[in-house]
């Protein structure tokens, strides 16, 4: 069994060309690809980070593409523990479609899900929206609010740490009936879905299966 | 937005419905360029699902005429109870419209089957999650009962006595070691001759043979012997993997899975635009492309796949009647407290009229599917179109079901899925994918899907198997995390070990 405690899932949308790649690329290769670099046949990145002494592995998931005639499949959303919305600080189209943005996520995300605003690109000069003005949407709407550059690295360790941190804080938290990562950990114990990867599942007792390969179990909130 | 779409395409796909993006996904998967269009707003065109408020708007809409879906009507239905306060009404389903995954074509898959292998295959399970059948039923002098499937349930089982438990694991045992023991003259004489003669000459009760015949062959009385045990291997040889039954069902509905094929297109480079119709096609004698006039825009394709029932593609195509649907929504489920342990179960029950000459299959939905909401439970009823009318079709099984039930229904509608009348046809080339037909599982999409991709791309491979992220990016990351999957002929073997375990566990000690 692979070695880490909790595996989280993130899913970042906002338009195309806010830097979505670019931070996850940035945080798990510590990359920074020049120009948009092609991505084929990418479609989810892994880093494995240590918080508060455990291993949790998070699990990063790019939008394919699918956000450039607003096309994301709403599986995209399914069983995220968090989301982060991006816009470009330089850019204002990429904030006013912020609440096109907000209404899919509310259809299509689970409810309790962690929502992040990040405003990328602060490495440039020609910044069309204020930090004030991102904070004041992202407290508008329940969301934490951060402010990034993919390029010169600032803040994207942060953003991804502080996320891991506080998925544990819910997950851990008895209660648990707030959070996403705390009822996708319940799920978990119950077995009540199921992942075709784990054919080791031969969980004949429990009645759900989670995905069908491993390692995928994109659902699992914990692991052993 | 802008519209800085390609103009150029190795293919383009009419439709995002099952077929089609299983075609799009392995285009994409072995290079191809695809550009992927539906003039719908949703994923899954007929193979979609929908929430509460959407399904109603959708069957609200005006039928086109070349529409495969047709004759929907739906009612709400208030009971007066003399508990007085109702907890479930429409205004309370309609509040709760986006937890719902309301399927136009529900399916359920062999935990061994055509998709499931596809999928693992693929790679692209890591987009799903599925939950375990919790029973397989039939009904049995008008009760639904639960069918035993694994060997401790056939001998837990209340249903079946002492020696009717030894007659039907003896039978299943025969039906599994057929085709290996091919000299074995016990079941040479049945060749070209009913399962159903089969049955009766192994001398099981009346009991046994509805088991088998309703539930676990699914046979009718003229299946014919070769199929009838190949159905029962089937269903055999899907025990014991996942869950107490052979079957599966998609998290949220079936409506989530033409998207898994899609998001691997995307994944691969596919473009991808809803709300997009093509407003004309034509073919270009010069270079023999496809010229497609879309939003003002022209685009070449060498290829053309669509969907039936997409304008302008589909003008001349016939389409016929196909499939009977009715899908309600319940308070209460069917079946007694032993089939919902715990807030309800995901139920299969295959009915049969009293000729047995007709067949609908039910799926029953609980909270537990991420399809309706806690308490409420949806149920799924198909049965192949005899007529323009979904409602007069199903009326014999829906008065087997709800005449004698307390189930509360709260929401009922019926509504035809249509296919053309010939299939795969490629009218001036272009290949349209056959509408769904009446199937369990999804055999005869993917056939359908890989004949059309076979004839676009002959020798490629159809969905070979995507890397996964940690065979990309290392960075970080633990090399061992390069597991037992990262060679498909690991997957391969694990799956035929996995095979053989299941046998030896289920059948033969």
């Amino acid at each position: 069994m692979e070695d880490y405690k909790f595996l989280f899932k993130i899913v970042l949308v906002g338009n195309a060309g806010v830097g979505k790649t670019c931070l996850v690329r940035r945080f798990t290769q510590g990359l920074f690809p020049p120009g948009q670099g092609a991505t084929i046949g990418v479609d989810f990145m892994i880093k494995t980070v240590e918080v508060e002494g455990e291993k949790i592995k998070l699990q990063i998931w790019d939008t394919a593409g699918q956000e450039r005639f607003r096309s994301i499949t709403q599986s995209y959303y399914r069983s995220a523990h968090a989301l982060i919305l991006v816009y470009d600080i330089s850019c204002q189209p990429t904030f006013d479609c912020l609440p096109d943005w907000l209404r899919e996520i509310q259809e299509y995300a689970n409810s309790k899900v962690l929502k992040i605003l990040v405003g990328n690109k602060t490495d440039r000069d020609d910044r069309e929206i204020p930090t004030q003005i991102g904070e004041e949407f992202a407290k508008q709407h329940d969301m934490y609010f951060l402010e990034t550059s993919a390029k010169e690295a600032e803040n994207v360790e942060r953003l991804f740490y502080e996320i891991a941190a506080e998925l544990i804080g819910q997950a851990r938290s008895k209660d648990g009936s707030g959070s996403a990562a705390a009822a996708a950990a319940q799920r978990q114990s119950e077995g009540s879905s199921i992942g075709l990867g784990s054919l080791s599942a031969k969980a004949a007792q429990s009645n759900c299966c989670g995905g069908l390969a491993s390692g995928g179990g994109s659902n699992s909130s914990q692991a052993d | 937005m802008s519209d800085d779409l390609p103009e150029q395409f190795d293919l383009v796909v009419i439709g995002t419905g099952f077929t089609e993006s299983c075609i799009a996904a392995a285009a994409s998967r072995v290079g191809k360029s695809v550009l992927h269009l539906d003039s719908n707003e949703y994923y899954g065109d007929v193979w979609s699902s929908f929430s509460m408020d959407a399904l109603c708007a959708r069957f609200d809409q005006k039928p086109e005429p070349h529409s495969t879906l047709r004759n929907c009507s739906y009612t709400w239905h208030t009971r007066d109870t003399e508990t007085g306060e109702q907890l479930w009404n429409r205004d309370s389903v309609l509040a709760k419209s986006r937890r719902f995954s309301l399927d136009l074509c529900p399916r359920i898959l062999y935990a061994a089957g055509e998709l499931v292998q596809l999928l693992i295959k693929s790679n692209i399970c890591r987009y799903a999650e599925f939950r375990a059948v919790d029973h397989v039923c039939m009904r049995h002098n008008g009760e639904i009962v639960s069918v035993p499937c694994s060997r401790s349930d056939v001998f837990n089982t209340k249903t079946l006595t002492m020696v009717e438990k030894r007659l039907l694991m003896k039978f299943l045992t025969a039906c599994n070691d057929y085709g290996e023991d091919k000299c074995n003259e016990d079941s040479l004489e049945f060749r070209g001759r009913t399962f159903q003669e089969y049955l009766q000459a192994q001398r099981v009760t009346e009991k046994i043979s509805s088991c088998v015949m309703q539930a676990i062959a699914m046979c009718d009385p003229t299946t014919s012997f070769e199929e009838g045990m190949q159905r029962t291997q089937r269903f055999l040889g899907s025990l014991g993997r996942y869950g107490n039954t052979p079957f599966l069902f998609p998290m949220y509905g079936c409506g989530e899975l033409p998207q898994c094929f899609c998001r691997l297109c995307a994944v691969y480079g596919g473009i991808y635009c809803l709300k997009r119709a093509v407003d004309d096609i034509a073919l270009d004698s010069n270079s023999n492309e496809f010229l497609l006039s879309s939003a003002g825009k022209t685009l070449r394709a060498k290829n053309v796949v669509s969907a039936p029932g997409y304008p302008p593609v589909s003008k001349g195509i016939e389409l016929k009647a196909h499939i009977s649907r009715g899908l309600f929504i319940s308070s209460s489920p069917l079946g007694n407290e032993e089939l919902n342990k715990g807030g309800g179960g995901v139920n299969l029950l295959r009915l049969v009229d009293a000729e047995g000459s007709r067949e609908a299959i039910l799926i029953q939905l609980a909270h537990y599917t991420g399809a309706c909401p806690e308490g409420l439970y949806i149920f799924h009823l198909t049965t192949p179109a005899v007529s323009e009318n979904p409602a007069a079709d199903l009326d014999v099984f829906t008065s087997q079901l709800f005449d004698h039930s307390d189930a509360q229904i709260i929401f009922s509608s019926y509504f035809t899925i249509a296919a053309q009348c010939n299939t795969s046809v490629a009218a001036e080339h272009i290949h349209y994918t056959d509408a769904p037909t009446y199937e369990l599982d999804y055999d005869a999409a993917i056939a359908n899907a890989r004949h059309i991709f076979g004839k676009l791309l002959a020798d490629a491979d159809f969905l070979p198997r995507a890397p996964d992220p940690e065979e990309i990016v290392v960075d970080g990351e633990d090399p061992s995390a390069l597991n037992e999957h990262s060679l498909p002929e690991d997957l391969r073997a694990q799956l035929q070990d996995m095979q053989k375990a299941t046998q030896e566990m289920d059948i033969q000690n």
